[in-house]
């Protein structure tokens, strides 16, 4: 019996099984990001692991199979960009401004609030991509000698803690364009602002998920520049 | 089927090879990403199969980093020591990204896109 928990099969049903169970309950608080799933299942894996005495190394071995979507999936994300060419085009400059400018304002806030506080240098790189959907994260913190857990785990909470602020914020800033909102969702919040916005409206929805794709391309590029230079 | 998924796997492969020869520090997949825009934009045309599959793979993003956020559990000691930081430095990124992304796409709106009247029209649809 002993045996089962060091196959493959045991973490990946485990693993699927957990999840799923806290999507049902994201599904019934409609999308809360407080029950965004991964918020959940992450320590209810974590205790599992402890109370198998499982090492991480064979765990992460175990579920090589999910994790290995992440690639074709950053890949995929082209898809939807394609498919927005049209209206990019239309709103091109608005875009690339306010996209240049977020990027940089979410990477040297980010950096420099955390070396403010002392945070040693693999952290500055792990919390540098924090506004870029969670596989982009990880693959640029890994690439500038982060953690990429730690980047999966910051720009989860970043993402829950944008999509909560995002309605008041931008109702104090008094921005009513809805594609400017949806457009500021996607680039700092990503995917989880991405379905907040959504829920609120169509087209910014569209933005927002525009604004996470792209700000993907541009944290990437910008910091592959600094990372050249530094 | 198989031709979508070559395809996304194809365009990872060419760009890990890219990031390995340039020694960009763009991760393999945002080049591949990149790679695939640039081949649907010389061959355009309905990819429908293509479309579901990066839809579904898209739609089951949030479990696929499961286990890369499990990896926390080897990183205590830095949460203790470093986790007011954290948390603080997030947490403004965010809310300044956000009012500057916003505040300068509305500015360029107004400047730099005369006939607006997408507003409106998109809205509905």
């Amino acid at each position: 019996m002993t045996g089962l928990l060091s196959t493959p099969l045991f973490w990946l049903t485990v693993t699927l099984g957990v999840f799923e169970a806290f999507d049902t309950i994201s599904k019934r608080a409609n999308r809360h990001p407080l029950c965004h799933p991964v918020l959940w299942s992450t320590p209810v894996l974590i205790g599992l692991l402890l109370w198998t005495g499982t090492p991480y190394a064979a765990y992460r071995e175990a579920t090589f199979p999910i994790s290995f979507l992440l690639g074709p999936a950053v890949v995929g994300l082209g898809v939807p960009i394609w498919a927005e060419r049209a209206r990019i085009r239309r709103l091109v400059i608005p875009i690339m401004l306010s996209l240049t400018a977020g990027a940089l304002t979410s990477i040297v806030s980010a950096v420099g609030i955390l070396a403010l506080f002392g945070g040693p240098r693999d952290l500055l790189a792990s919390i540098a991509p924090r506004a870029t959907t969670t596989p982009v994260a990880m693959a640029i913190a890994s690439q500038l000698g982060g953690i990429p857990s730690l980047a999966a785990v910051i720009v989860l909470f970043a993402g829950v803690f944008g999509a909560m602020c995002a309605t008041p914020l931008l109702n104090l800033l008094g921005v009513r364009d809805y594609r400017a909102r949806g457009f500021a969702v996607g680039v700092s919040a990503h995917g989880i602002g991405s379905a907040r916005a959504f829920q609120v409206d169509q087209s910014a929805g569209a933005l927002a998920s525009m604004g996470m794709a792209l700000n993907a391309v541009m944290t990437a590029a910008l910091l592959s520049l600094l990372a050249i230079f530094l | 089927m198989l031709r979508a998924i070559f395809l996304l796997f194809a365009c990872q492969l060419t760009g890990e090879i890219l990031h390995r020869l340039t020694g960009l520090a763009l991760p393999g997949s945002v080049i591949g990403m990149l790679l695939l825009l640039a081949w649907l934009t010389l061959v355009p045309r309905e990819r429908p199969t293509l479309t579901a599959v990066t839809s579904w793979l898209t739609a089951h993003l949030a479990v696929m980093f499961v286990p890369a956020a499990v990896g926390l559990i080897e990183e205590g000691d830095i949460l203790a020591a470093q986790g007011i930081g954290l948390v603080v430095a997030t947490v403004t990124s965010t809310v300044l990204t956000m009012a500057v992304t916003a505040i300068v796409f509305r500015w360029a709106l107004g400047r730099f896109v005369p006939l607006d009247d997408a507003n409106t029209g998109e809205k509905s649809a």
